[in-house]
């Protein structure tokens, strides 16, 4: 079992003392930790998963508002509760940068051994990290990168620019040598550089079979704002044949807007790989043909490469004996013909 | 020091505008140093917006104020501070929060460069208060847990720490008992020896009598006479000038006979801990009861426990033969029971909402079907009764607040008037009113009496509720100590049934005029 | 028979401020009550962990930011006011201090160049909220409310979103310093505490702010020019959201729109269960300062102990009713 559990006992014992409604929440949160998502994670062939030395390991992540986000924390509950020799101290989701920095002041006055950190802002942590490494603790950087390699050990990343890339030649291979085709796609947030390096990766794929973006949106990772982005577009783009969204957490507001609209002349290109949005491509009843992943088990990922690193273990699979520096994830395309196959390590919205 | 016979202070044409009233319509008035000037007038004429505006807290629209012969203006309350005017108010100038030394320097703290010397204020405090003859109140004390005569006190200190040349004090005192009356007129002696001059405001005449020089009489916002002998001008000459006619004129007398009928309303034997005991009586349609007593000695209490806003703890209430369930408003206002409460702004009127909507607010249900009303059936309603009350502006849109206090109450009249409710309890119906709309509310009383509405009053003015009444109550220390025909006492007699029970002499004449 | 004498007597420092006496030490008591429970669940559950020197530290620099901010709310509303723009403030004034125009400012006058950035920027909008609130008479939470969605735009604007690292080492170094093992902002924490408590009891200023928001007519009466002091509540809550910035700056290394995002509401929350009263007239920086330490140690305790910050926010709202409640009770029992 977890060694995590002895400690959530007594969480629970403090919970009662400030206020009983407090408990049920407690309980509720802590029984879907759990979820899904522990299936999903595969196991590599080698020793690498033999009880070692015990891993102290501290997990801060932003705020869980967002089906992905959710689901990054889920995921690297459910990696360490694979292995007996993690103790996992989670400090859960906060979106307030002075309050993250403080849940790793405490990690680093726990003497942890390793921290796997999702910053809410890369930049504003990157002083705090660089103490803990500074204090010998291993540090993960996960997502969102610090401003200082000093300040991790080790970054595990999704691919922006991937996939951009990824989708545009989706849309290039359907496409089939035609450029008249009508290309739209609506962005996430604009101003981060995640959504700037999707779009970047998407136009530079189009470029190569002669296609462009002919109509773009931004909206916000919201439900709600994908429909109000989406509304707006397909009044402007009377006729659409592709359409790329770069997130399937706003896609359920966008295929609302859809569906409001009467639309279903063009083919739709999801992001990120929901759960939902890869069942709607399973049935292959909507215009939502494909998907493209940006993965939520960076986390996961994350917990154990800790765990190597503190164990002074080195990937199986490399030669290489250290544990490389950047881990970048690939970000491949989701279809019908393949979905069973990315559908269990899917993220649920 | 000036020449003592130069006027100090001078006010000429003194003009004050407010939303729907002239508050001050050219007052004159001539203060010199050393001297106590009174300040006469009812509620309504004037008197405390003048005191505004000689404290800066209000400018004036027309006129001039000459300080010591030189046109001054006082913009706001440090340049009147500043000049040499100080202010004594009713209370409502202390910040219950801060300590008593806190209060007396508020505004001008004995500091050092913005360092705050706590103990030198708290020594100066004593000195004042020692001065003013309550060496027992604490510098330290917290303002709020003082007694309303200790807050007097408090008031006065601040103001003889500004070193005024002239002192303003608005009914000093209507809280204060006879021994510390005698302690404040030494203080006013002290002051008017040392050259300042007293502006005093009251309309009790004996303390005039007493402690006055001369005296100015407001009405109507008006200077009707100035510098009166204050020790010789004779009471009803004082009445005259105050009212514009003979106190026996202003109340309308019954016309018809007082139809022998059943009661409409019985009171048996109620009583509420602590508050009042064994009340009872009835009143028959057609009949106005009213109740006499000082403050306090539970008269608005018993008026609320009738209409079901307090419970009582003994007896019953009979409205047509019908027992009225204990504490239940609804009840009372079902069996057709209507209250005017003392507080007018703060218990009776949404203040900020349509003079229509006020009127209709009792009878909503007569306006509307499943709890949707129909608009234009309550304005028609309610715009009829406003007429009959004579409400003006003639303006049923109009915001409450912005009408006149007289107003206001005709408002909540027409409340009860649309309802038309068989019994109405008005609690101090003319606090607050100037003097030509409390003869529109007598006679609106009167009317209402006339068309067989049964009415009790309650009011701090023994004369009023002697002139409107049939028969009178005398509650004192929550007991009746007297219940007769209103021709059959006077004034006089009612202050001996009351003092009869108290043996020392509080308020002569309650705290009417507060307003 | 005197009525002066007859009420049983009260001393004003006893509820007003911080000076001690018996009610504000039976209040004060419950919050220190209420903090050493916590402390000793904090024992209980994490033992020495939660003890250490460096747990304690964690804990008084996560206070810090939002303790200087509550210090200046606690003005704002023993005035009679409310500032739900602190947060955002907070933003603009960090942002603007990390502009690349200031930082090279910076980097040829020093980095003080950045702190007094920061510091005035907070102070103007301060400012620009009193003067709105004091003189075009919009309700406080109203006017605030604005400064609270234009500070936040105006910073995202600025920094186009983007978060803007400090380049200057010195001053990085300086306020990332820990003199006598004392973090600087801590230090700058207590500085802001013992001064606001010192305003708030010793001067005329404080005497005032508690005569403005007890009663404003009677102050103005007194010849307190109201409307100027409500300007300079709102620029001193300003001024702590300037401080704040430059604490959260030298924390994070950085300048962000995304600062300070619902700081208003545990800056709020902090004072009131401190003991200061929404309505105005009372206020104490002894208990505001008790009210951060509370929230604080509470968020500290659930993550020492792996708890999810969902609950965390669950136990915050009770504690809030609890000393509302807790406050209502002495308030009526004094009177």
């Amino acid at each position: 079992m977890s060694t995590i559990h002895p400690r959530r006992r007594r969480a629970f014992a403090l919970v009662g003392a400030f206020a009983a409604a407090t408990l049920v929440l407690g309980a509720c949160t802590n029984g879907s930790d759990d979820g899904d998502t522990s299936s999903a994670i595969g196991k590599s062939n080698t020793d690498n998963d033999k009880s070692g030395k015990k891993v102290v390991i501290g997990f801060s992540a932003p705020a869980a508002d967002h089906g992905w986000m959710g689901s990054i924390t889920k995921s690297a509950v459910a990696q360490a509760k694979k292995y007996d020799d993690i103790e996992l101290k989670v400090a859960e989701g906060t979106n307030d940068v002075n309050l993250q920095i403080s849940q790793v002041e405490t990690f680093i006055n726990d003497k942890v051994d390793a921290i796997v950190l999702l910053p809410f802002d890369g930049a504003a942590m990157t002083a705090v990290a660089r103490k803990a490494m500074d204090a010998g603790i291993v540090v993960i950087n996960v997502d969102r990168e610090f401003d200082s390699p000093f300040a991790a050990r080790t970054t595990v990343l999704g691919d922006n620019y991937g996939m951009g890339v990824s989708a545009g030649t989706y849309v290039c291979d359907q496409a089939k040598g035609d450029k008249n085709k009508v290309v739209a796609e609506i962005a996430g947030i604009d101003s981060l550089p995640l959504t700037q390096d999707r779009s970047k990766g998407f136009a530079d794929a189009l470029k190569k079979c002669g296609l462009k973006v002919n109509n773009r949106v931004a909206a916000e990772f919201t439900v709600e704002s994908g429909e109000k982005a989406a509304s707006n577009l397909l009044q402007a783009a009377p006729k659409i044949d592709y359409l790329w969204n770069h997130d399937d957490d706003q896609g359920v507001g966008v295929l609302a807007a859809i569906k409001n609209a009467n639309r279903d002349e063009f083919v739709m290109i999801g992001g990120a790989g929901s759960a939902n949005v890869m069942r709607d491509i399973k049935a292959d009843n909507t215009v939502l043909k494909a998907t493209v992943i940006y993965p939520s088990t960076q986390a996961a990922d994350g917990i154990k490469l800790a765990r190597l690193l503190v164990q002074g273990k080195s990937m199986s699979d490399l030669a290489e004996i250290e544990v490389p520096r950047e881990v970048k994830l690939s970000a491949p395309v989701v279809t019908k013909d393949n979905v069973d196959t990315y559908l269990p390590s899917a993220f649920e919205s | 020091m000036s020449d003592p016979a130069a006027p100090l202070l001078e006010m000429r044409g003194i003009v004050k505008q407010f939303p729907g009233v002239r508050a001050l319509d050219g007052v004159d008035l001539t203060v010199r140093a050393g001297e106590v000037h009174c300040l006469l007038g009812q509620n309504g004429a004037g008197k405390s917006t003048l005191i505004k505006v000689l404290a800066g807290a209000h400018d004036v629209d027309e006129g001039t104020i000459l300080w010591e012969g030189e046109p001054i203006s006082f913009a706001d309350p440090l340049a009147a501070i500043a000049t040499g005017v100080a202010t004594i108010y009713q209370e409502l100038d202390l910040i219950d929060g801060l300590s008593v030394a806190d209060n007396i320097f508020l505004g001008h703290e004995l500091a050092r460069g913005g360092i705050t010397r706590d103990s030198d204020m708290n020594k100066r405090a004593r000195q004042l208060l020692a001065r003013l003859g309550h060496p027992e109140i604490r510098p330290t004390r917290e303002v709020g847990s003082l007694s309303a005569a200790g807050k007097q006190i408090v008031s006065m200190a601040r103001a003889l720490s500004h070193d005024a040349r002239v002192i303003v004090m608005d009914e000093p005192s209507a809280v204060l008992d006879p021994d510390e009356v005698d302690g404040l007129f030494q203080v006013v002696d002290d002051l008017r020896a040392s050259g300042t001059a007293i502006i005093y405001i009251s309309h009790r005449l004996e303390e005039i009598r007493r402690i006055g020089d001369r005296l100015t009489v407001l009405k109507d916002g008006r200077t009707v006479a100035t510098d009166l002998p204050a020790k010789e001008t004779s009471t009803a000459d004082l009445v005259q000038l105050m009212t514009g006619r003979t106190v026996s004129s202003v109340f309308p007398r019954r016309t018809t006979e007082l139809p022998d009928a059943a009661p409409l309303l019985t009171v048996d034997g109620i009583s509420r801990d602590r508050e009042f005991h064994d009340v009872s009586f009835a009143v028959r349609p057609g009949e106005i009861v009213g109740i006499a007593g000082l403050v306090g000695a539970g008269r608005s209490e018993i008026i609320e426990t009738i209409y079901g806003a307090r419970r009582a703890t003994r007896g019953s209430v009979t409205v047509e033969g019908k027992r009225l369930r204990n504490g239940s408003v609804d009840a009372a206002v079902a069996a057709g029971v209507g209250l005017c409460p003392e507080e007018r702004k703060s218990q009776g009127l949404v203040l900020d909402d349509a003079v229509y909507r006020n009127i209709s607010l009792a009878s909503l249900e007569r306006f509307s079907r499943y709890g949707i009303t129909t608009e234009a059936a309550e304005r028609r309603a309610a715009r009829q009764v406003a007429t009959s009350v004579d409400i003006r502006p003639d303006a049923p849109d109009r915001i409450v607040r912005t009408l006149s206090g007289g107003n206001q109450q005709k408002v909540v009249l027409a409340r009860w008037l649309l309802r038309s409710c068989k019994v109405l309890l008005l609690d101090e119906p003319t606090r607050g009113v100037d003097v030509g709309a409390r003869a529109e509310i007598y006679t609106l009383i009167r009317e209402l009496a006339d068309s067989g509405v049964a009415l009790v009053i309650v009011s701090s003015d023994i004369d009023e509720v002697l002139g409107l009444s049939d028969r009178v109550l005398v509650v004192a220390d929550g007991h009746v100590v007297h219940e007769g025909p209103s021709d059959a006492i006077d004034a006089s007699g009612v202050l001996d049934r009351i003092l009869a029970t108290h043996d020392d002499q509080q308020m002569i004449q309650g705290d009417g005029d507060a307003a | 028979m005197s009525t002066v004498q007859q009420e049983e007597s009260t001393e004003v420092t006893k509820t007003r401020g911080d000076s001690g006496g018996s009610l504000g030490v039976v209040r004060n008591l419950g919050l220190v009550i209420a903090l050493v429970i916590l402390c000793v669940v904090g024992v209980m559950t994490s033992g020495d962990q939660f003890a250490s020197k460096d747990n304690v530290i964690t804990i008084l620099r996560l206070a810090s930011v939002v303790g200087v901010v509550s210090i200046g709310m606690t003005f704002v509303i023993t005035g009679g006011g409310i500032d739900l723009s602190v947060g955002a403030i907070l933003a603009l004034s960090s942002v603007w201090a990390t502009t690349t125009g200031t930082q090279s400012m910076a980097d040829d006058y020093g980095w003080i160049v950045m702190v007094l950035s920061a510091l005035l920027v907070g102070t103007a909008c301060g400012l620009i909220n009193g003067i709105v609130i004091a003189y075009g008479k919009v309700v406080p939470f109203i006017a605030t409310l604005a400064m609270l969605a234009s500070a936040r735009g105006l910073a995202e604007i600025i920094a186009d979103r983007k978060t803007q690292i400090i380049r200057n080492q010195g001053f990085t170094d300086f306020f990332g310093a820990e003199p006598l093992g004392i973090p600087v902002i801590v230090i700058m924490f207590a500085l802001v505490v013992v001064g606001g408590w010192f305003l708030l009891n010793r001067t005329t200023f404080g005497r005032r702010t508690f005569a403005v928001g007890g009663n404003p007519e009677a102050a103005r009466l007194a010849g307190i020019k109201v409307q100027r002091h409500t300007v300079y509540l709102y620029a001193l809550a300003g001024l702590t959201c300037g401080i704040a910035a430059v604490m959260l700056m030298s924390r994070t290394t950085t300048g962000s729109s995304t600062h300070g995002t619902l700081l208003e509401l545990d800056a709020i929350a902090a004072v009131v269960i401190g003991g200061t009263l929404l309505s105005g007239g009372r206020g104490t920086v002894v208990g505001t300062l008790f009210g951060v330490l509370i929230f604080t140690t509470l968020t500290n305790v659930f993550t020492l102990n792996n708890l999810s910050t969902s609950s965390q926010n669950v136990a915050k709202g009770v504690i809030i009713v609890v000393a509302v409640l807790l406050q209502q009770r002495i308030a009526n029992r004094k009177t």
